[in-house]
């Protein structure tokens, strides 16, 4: 929750001088023209990468700790849910930067949706639409979609606890020196045909090479939220499920990164 | 712990405030006349010409980096000097939106392969038996996967013509060799005003980048434009200095009249077209396939090559055929053979050049000597290896060229 609300933070801050309609012009000006741009920027990418692999975190230490039998079902949906939501707004991120790999990823994203039956075209729509709309709807998304998972995860998770000010200033400061040390790049246009998506992209990316686009880019990618979902009626099946998708994913995320 | 924390998040806040301050910025973000962001912009001033202008191409489709960052060090990353090196033109002048077609035109074409040299020295040097034998082999950018020559003639070529090909990298070496090669800037590249701080690329390639590469052998670009490879050594002194002008590897030249073409104002470029030059996509062994302009595309002719493409420069004027030069635009008149000397019956196997080149420099006695004892730079490799070739000659002369039959025609022979 503090990593994601510090990325929400500073997402407000380089949404201020961010136009959807020139997004390139306008991150290349967070890198280059705007002072303490580029810092916030990079604050920004890393607070919400960390908040991301804190809620897999999450999820393993309540699967060690059987966390799922305390909780309501719904509840645990809503956790599994989140997965989903969370790598759309990552992925949104990664198209509103506007530069050649942003573009592409987006327009990939794009053709995966048609591939969805029935809700393809709607969720297309609401999501990405980068071949007719730019970065428009990706931009929109993604403040929507990061606005409703704080509001929602607040709900739950500040009834238990409020949040501490240490826990913001680990989380900040590991977000920090990541990004002084990595800043995130940009990608400029290149006559290649290689086109890399974000980390957690890759592995579909490379089951693309092999599969048609529903299942490389629907259905296996459903499978461990579908997984964890039922996670409490089944926790050995589920287990297994999620462990064997795990490393075989793992697999194709690696031979992705070595492109 | 939350002490620590909070000193730790003090100190990298403070880093980070400085990191910015010291970075640099621009007032806005640069961006060409297509909207494309070209950071480059703020930090180089330089204008290439009109052509390639900063403002509607940038510097980043030539000379590759990332122009979405201003921080150097990224900016530069991946960034290129020469952006015509055979090696990565494909990516910047081959780029879609600008020459597509023609690296992979260069890469067959003889000024890349060098296939005529390689072919003929190791066929003449007992190497291979037949000219289709090692054909792929016989080819710069196949040697230069190599780090040492497998053979005596290869070791030859790598040492003494390993300089005249467009792989060659420009400005690797020190003096006249710096000049040479470069791809297609090679041929392309002509000094900018000092203003502009960037050279010109052009079509109209002027006679000395031709020279820079095409003065062995039959010396054909030297004796174009009136200059014999004299073996006087600068004699007779004059105050104390050389009497002759010399060229930038130190051969000294002597005055001689020059061709009627380039008196005319003509380069090689008027005659010899891009399909020659940089090749039609056909990979071939030698020269005299490759070259299609003939005397009779343009006298006689209707600027018509034997391969059936027109020479640009030809051009009609009412009923009369004119040329019209590429460097100044001269229209000069086309003067048809003489109907008389040139259509007699008996001159019908003589080739033009066997009256109308008058002087042709002959070289005689040529031989080689290789010293194993000395090393010697392997111009592809870049690296000194064993073994040091020397070029000797028994003499020297300008003269009227011997005749001989090639074929169903009477040419002129030279030694060269």
């Amino acid at each position: 929750m503090a990593s994601l609300l510090l990325a929400i933070l500073s997402g407000l801050i380089i949404s201020y001088p961010f136009r959807e309609e020139i997004p390139l012009v306008s991150t290349a000006g967070l890198e280059g023209v705007i002072p303490f741009g580029a810092l916030f920027r990079s604050f920004h990418y890393y607070t919400a990468q960390i908040a991301f692999l804190l809620l897999v975190w999450h999820t393993v230490e309540a699967i060690l700790t059987r966390g799922y039998e305390r909780r309501r079902f719904f509840y645990w949906v809503f956790l599994a849910g989140a997965y989903p939501l969370f790598v759309l707004i990552l992925f949104t991120g990664y198209i509103i930067r506007g530069d050649e790999t942003g573009l592409s990823a987006g327009r990939i994203a794009e053709n995966l949706t048609y591939t969805l039956p029935y809700l393809g075209n709607l969720l297309n729509r609401l999501c990405f639409s980068v071949s007719e709309d730019g970065v428009h709807r990706a931009y929109l998304s993604h403040l929507f979609f990061s606005f409703g998972l704080l509001l929602v995860l607040s709900l739950w998770h500040f009834r238990l606890r409020r949040i501490k000010l240490e826990d913001l200033a680990l989380w900040a400061v590991l977000a920090l020196t990541l990004a002084l040390i990595w800043p995130p790049s940009l990608e400029p246009p290149r006559y290649t045909l290689h086109i890399k998506g974000p980390w957690f992209f890759l592995g579909i990316q490379e089951l693309l090479r092999y599969l048609p686009p529903f299942w490389a880019g629907i259905f296996i990618p459903l499978l461990p939220v579908t997984a964890l979902i039922f996670f409490p009626k089944a926790p050995r099946t589920c287990l297994l499920g999620l462990v064997v998708w795990h490393l075989f994913y793992f697999i194709f995320l690696g031979r992705g990164l070595l492109r | 712990m939350k002490r620590i924390v909070l000193l730790l998040g003090c100190l990298l806040l403070v880093l980070a405030i400085i990191k910015e301050i010291r970075r640099t910025r621009a007032p806005q973000v640069p961006v060409t006349t297509s909207g494309r962001v070209e950071m480059c912009l703020f930090c180089h001033q330089e204008k290439p010409a009109k052509v390639h202008a900063r403002e509607v191409v940038g510097c980043s489709p030539c000379h590759l980096g990332n122009p979405l960052h201003l921080d150097k060090k990224l900016a530069h990353r991946g960034m290129v000097k020469n952006p015509a090196d055979l090696r990565v033109a494909e990516r910047t002048c081959g780029a879609p939106a600008c020459h597509p077609e023609i690296p992979a035109r260069v890469h067959k074409s003889l000024m890349a392969t060098n296939r005529g040299i390689i072919t003929t020295l190791r066929l003449y040097w007992g190497e291979i038996s037949d000219e289709k034998e090692a054909f792929a082999e016989n080819d710069v950018k196949a040697l230069l996967e190599k780090k040492e020559a497998s053979s005596l003639a290869l070791d030859y070529y790598r040492k003494l013509c390993g300089s005249c090909h467009l792989w060659f990298e420009k400005g690797k070496y020190p003096g006249f060799l710096g000049e040479k090669g470069g791809g297609c800037v090679a041929c392309h590249l002509v000094p900018g005003p000092r203003e502009a701080k960037h050279p010109r690329l052009t079509r109209k390639i002027p006679l000395k980048n031709c020279v820079r590469c095409h003065n062995r052998s039959g010396r054909l670009g030297l004796t174009y434009q009136g200059l014999y490879e004299d073996e006087g050594y600068g004699t007779p002194y004059l105050e104390g200095d050389f009497g002759e002008p010399f060229l930038a590897d130190g051969r000294f030249v002597r005055e001689i009249p020059p061709d009627v073409h380039f008196k005319a104002g003509l380069v090689c470029v008027d005659c010899h077209l891009a399909e020659e030059t940089m090749g039609d996509g056909r990979a071939y062994t030698h020269f005299e396939e490759s070259v299609e302009v003939e005397c009779t595309s343009c006298h006689g002719g209707d600027g018509t090559t034997r391969k059936g493409r027109h020479i640009k420069g030809v051009q009609r004027e009412g009923k009369q055929l004119i040329f019209v030069t590429r460097m100044q635009g001269k229209k000069l008149p086309l003067k048809p053979p003489n109907p008389v000397k040139c259509r007699h019956s008996v001159h019908q196997r003589l080739s033009c050049q066997a009256c109308h080149a008058p002087r042709v420099p002959q070289c005689f006695g040529c031989h080689v000597r290789k010293d194993p004892r000395e090393k010697q730079l392997d111009k592809l490799s870049g690296r000194e290896t064993p073994g040091t070739w020397e070029e000797f000659r028994s003499y020297q002369r300008i003269d009227t060229p011997t005749l001989g039959v090639k074929g169903e025609k009477i040419v002129i022979l030279a030694p060269g």
